[in-house]
């Protein structure tokens, strides 16, 4: 049966272009131009992911009000945000609503659906509790790459999607700097340097939040980053 | 010319005023003259006419009194009042001159002589003069030939010598004569030749006449006295020249020689003319009562006499004066009326009154001393206020032109001006001003938004024509379309990048300023951060020179290396290839201060300022990457961050520019 991916926005041509890449991918596709369609086709059916515009039709900010009502209604429904607003605080605010992800439009098809590809992965692993998973560790960090997982000291971080690429980058090759155009490859977008170290911040804030020691994320200033263990 | 001069030269404009009170002040002296010669005319004139057919007043001689009603009836003779060469005046002595035959103690009056003069060899001068009462009279006749009397009889021919005859009227009317006559210098004393019973004649001396004879160098000289109650009337002398002792004499003079009556007139005033004209006297007058022919009368003098307006000028009004002074003014008034007699058909004598300018300079002298005061200390205060005003003006001027220039150059920030409280127009100019810089600072405000407003409006088509583009290359394309469809890609980016770009200035803004500040050590910061840019620009050396073990910063480390990223940006892109970078970090006690030195060429003027404004930029063209002029500006953002600034200079040789940060400690 194929996945039903839901994309809420009120720009017909992008919706439409969106809708015949996932429809290419092998997803079904439903598409509503604003929240209350959308709400209106959820209640009756949840779709298996949701990419969601903040800004639909005459509600700027309808897609955060969506994301809240869609993880009422589910709690690991992935959702990502994707949107022309890219300022921090609309990415913050989105995130913490328990979005996935934070995309902005200028991110290519093939790495949108890389993502969502990579979300379903998680969906599945998660299911499946007994998998084989392909897991990291490097002291206090436990990370497991299949279920896009990461664990410090026993406890679970929940990173964003692209958070959790960055880790992975940094981690799987402790000590080696990567500098933020690595980056954001292995984390399958084009972000400005700014929101790099503001994604870095909330990673190291979010590690801090289970250990206020936490300082293995390193900043070597003028390359990049690195992993300490 | 700077306001302070031009409102200077304007209040100097005020000195029009006492320039005005001077020319007012000859005016008014001019009027106050014409005033005065018309009082002067009128006073002259009233008396005048109080002195009209006063003879008796006038002339000792005039005998017909007033109250006499025949002479009432009587016409004016008018011959009386024509002068003759026989005529004679008398000076008014100070004293009475001592009876020795010399001048000395006379008064040197050349014009007062009388000269009468019968030929060449026949001639002598006379000088009268009255001192109490008695007349005075001296006598200097030339002689080649001075001949004495023999002494004895006087009245034997054989003896006679030189004799002088004296002829009066007495006041009884009887024509008088007498004689003079010495046997040697000396003493004289006139004598009456009487004739007696049987007709004899003796010569009785008159005690009364006398006087001195003393010879000069061509004659002789006379002098005598004759007690003024003795003349009526008219006064004469008759010389007998001799040649010898009893020879025929040349009789000349001014009596009839064959009776030896007067034929001229003694013009004397009547003794009370005096003391008439003294009443009308006062201080600064002169009165003096002359014959028709101008022979003066009488004379009262007050002109020396203090005129009781106050006392001598003092040095301020002295120093006026020499601005309005006119030496015309200074000269006396003078006023002349005829006197005429009972029927006002002949002129009996003349009246002149002289008066003094120093009344009406004085008078004058006052007025012009206060208000020339006044004017001067009015022009002074003015001045001095206009001068004050003038400082002020220029001061408000000076605050608001630096409040403008500063308001120019710190991008804008207006937060208040000055003199907008003012109620004048300069208020009205710093409030059009400030409402003006605001104006700018909105439009400044909406420039440095605009393109990340612009950038977000765009995202959305171009998001359609890049997901688009996306999923055309999903689809079945023909090679041949394939070119386009890059370009189009190609295309895309660009514009993607250009999108980034725009709106990277408020990106950078709202990254700092949900910036924490953490307190970070700066040296290993930026040791990193040049360790990095030596790998990351292979064709430039770097040099940095720490200057501090230690330096202790509050702030964020990312934006610093941030900064220093846009500045080695902008120091790679304009020095050549193999250039030496240098950065360096100097300490002062309130701020740690960045440079970074690059070699190439240097900042042009204008752009001192604004090289850290957003949106500017001074590139030389060519480059194919996108520049919205924010390098700079996010250099200054950051430094305004860590509570400094940012600067740029040409290095002093010529050989680069030098761009400084200035981070609080």
């Amino acid at each position: 049966m194929k996945r039903l991916v839901a994309i809420v926005e009120d720009e017909p041509a992008i919706r439409e272009n969106y809708a015949a890449a996932f429809a290419r991918e092998g997803y079904a596709v439903r598409t509503y131009p604003n929240r209350r369609d959308a709400m209106q086709a959820f209640g009756a059916r949840l779709p298996d992911l949701a990419v969601i515009d903040i800004s639909l039709e005459d509600e700027p900010e309808g897609g955060f009000e969506l994301c809240r009502q869609l993880r009422a209604l589910s709690a690991e429904l992935p959702i990502i945000f994707l949107t022309a607003r890219d300022s921090e605080l609309d990415a913050v605010s989105g995130l913490r609503l328990g979005a996935d992800d934070f995309l902005t439009k200028d991110l290519s098809l093939p790495h949108l659906i890389a993502r969502v590809n990579a979300l379903f992965r998680r969906l599945d692993a998660l299911r499946r509790p007994d998998a084989a998973a392909e897991v990291i560790r490097r002291g206090s960090l436990t990370l497991d790459a299949e279920r896009m997982q990461v664990q410090w000291n026993g406890q679970v971080v929940l990173l964003s999607l692209t958070e959790f690429w960055m880790v992975h980058a940094l981690a799987r090759h402790p000590g080696h700097v990567r500098n933020r155009q690595q980056l954001m490859d292995a984390a399958n977008v084009v972000l400005d340097d700014n929101t790099i170290t503001s994604h870095v911040k909330r990673i190291r804030r979010k590690f801090q939040a289970i250990d206020a020691k936490f300082d293995a994320l390193q900043t070597v200033y003028g390359m990049g980053y690195r992993w300490v263990e | 010319m700077s306001l302070r001069l031009k409102l200077l030269l304007l209040g100097l404009a005020t000195l029009v005023l006492p320039w005005a009170g001077c020319r007012y002040a000859r005016e008014m002296e001019s009027a106050l003259r014409q005033g005065e010669a018309d009082s002067l005319q009128a006073l002259s004139q009233t008396i005048a006419t109080s002195l009209q057919g006063r003879t008796d007043l006038l002339y000792r001689e005039a005998p017909p009194a007033p109250d006499a009603p025949a002479a009432a009836q009587t016409p004016t003779d008018p011959e009386f009042y024509r002068p003759t060469p026989y005529d004679l005046e008398p000076l008014t002595l100070p004293g009475a001159p001592l009876l020795d035959g010399y001048a000395d103690d006379w008064p040197h009056e050349a014009s007062a002589w009388t000269r009468f003069e019968q030929d060449e060899h026949h001639r002598f001068a006379i000088l009268t003069g009255v001192h109490e009462r008695m007349l005075y009279v001296l006598l200097e006749v030339h002689d080649e030939h001075p001949v004495f009397d023999a002494p004895g009889n006087s009245l034997d021919p054989g003896a006679f010598g030189d004799r002088v005859w004296l002829g009066f009227e007495d006041p009884q009317g009887v024509q008088q004569q007498f004689f003079l006559a010495s046997t040697g210098p000396g003493a004289v004393t006139g004598r009456r030749i009487e004739i007696g019973e049987y007709g004899r004649h003796s010569a009785r001396l008159e005690a009364r006449i006398r006087g001195a004879w003393q010879p000069t160098a061509d004659g002789y000289r006379i002098e005598l006295r004759v007690p003024l109650s003795m003349v009526g009337k008219g006064f004469g002398v008759l010389v007998d020249d001799r040649d010898a002792r009893g020879a025929l004499p040349v009789s000349y003079g001014t009596l009839r020689a064959d009776d030896l009556h007067t034929m001229g007139h003694l013009i004397l005033a009547a003794p009370e003319l005096n003391t008439y004209l003294a009443q009308f006297l006062q201080p600064g007058l002169k009165l003096s009562v002359t014959t028709p022919a101008g022979r003066v009368l009488a004379r009262a003098d007050a002109l020396a006499r203090p005129t009781g307006l106050g006392s001598e000028a003092p040095i301020l009004a002295r120093l006026y004066r020499r601005f309005v002074d006119r030496p015309a003014a200074r000269s006396p008034l003078e006023s002349v009326s005829a006197i005429y007699d009972r029927d006002h058909s002949v002129q009996i004598g003349q009246l002149e009154v002289t008066q003094t300018a120093d009344r009406w300079i004085r008078l004058r002298d006052r007025a012009l001393t206060h208000m020339l005061n006044f004017t001067l200390a009015t022009s002074a205060i003015v001045v001095g206020a206009i001068l004050a005003f003038a400082a002020w003006l220029a001061l408000r001027l000076a605050r608001l032109r630096r409040a403008s220039e500063s308001a120019l150059t710190r991008a804008g920030l207006v937060t208040s001006f000055p003199e907008t409280q003012a109620r004048d127009e300069l208020g009205d100019v710093a409030r059009s001003f400030s409402t003006l810089l605001a104006r700018l600072n909105e439009y400044t405000g909406y420039l440095r938004t605009l393109a990340g407003k612009l950038a977000h409006e765009i995202r959305t088509p171009l998001t359609i024509v890049r997901s688009s583009l996306d999923n055309l290359e999903s689809e079945q394309v023909p090679p041949a379309a394939r070119a386009y469809l890059e370009r189009a890609r190609q295309g895309s980016e660009r514009l993607n990048s250009i999108l980034v770009a725009m709106g990277a200035a408020t990106k950078v803004e709202e990254a700092i300023s949900s910036t924490e500040r953490v307190s970070f050590e700066l040296v290993p910061v930026l040791a990193a951060a040049v360790a990095a840019y030596r790998v990351g620009f292979p064709e430039r050396s770097f040099s940095f020179d720490t200057g501090a073990a230690s330096v202790t910063l509050s702030g964020a480390p990312d934006l610093i290396v941030q900064m220093l990223d846009k500045l080695i940006d902008n120091a790679v892109d304009f020095s050549p290839p193999g250039a030496s970078i240098a950065v360096r970090l100097r300490l002062e006690s309130h701020a740690a201060i960045i440079e970074v030195d690059n070699p190439g060429p240097p900042l042009p003027l204008h752009v001192e300022g604004r090289l850290f404004e957003s949106l500017w930029q001074s590139r030389p063209g060519g480059d194919s990457r996108p520049h919205f002029g924010l390098g700079l500006y996010i250099v200054r953002l950051i430094a305004q961050f860590h509570g400094g600034e940012a600067a740029a200079y040409n290095l002093p040789d010529g050989a680069g520019v030098r761009f400084t940060v200035r981070l609080a400690r």
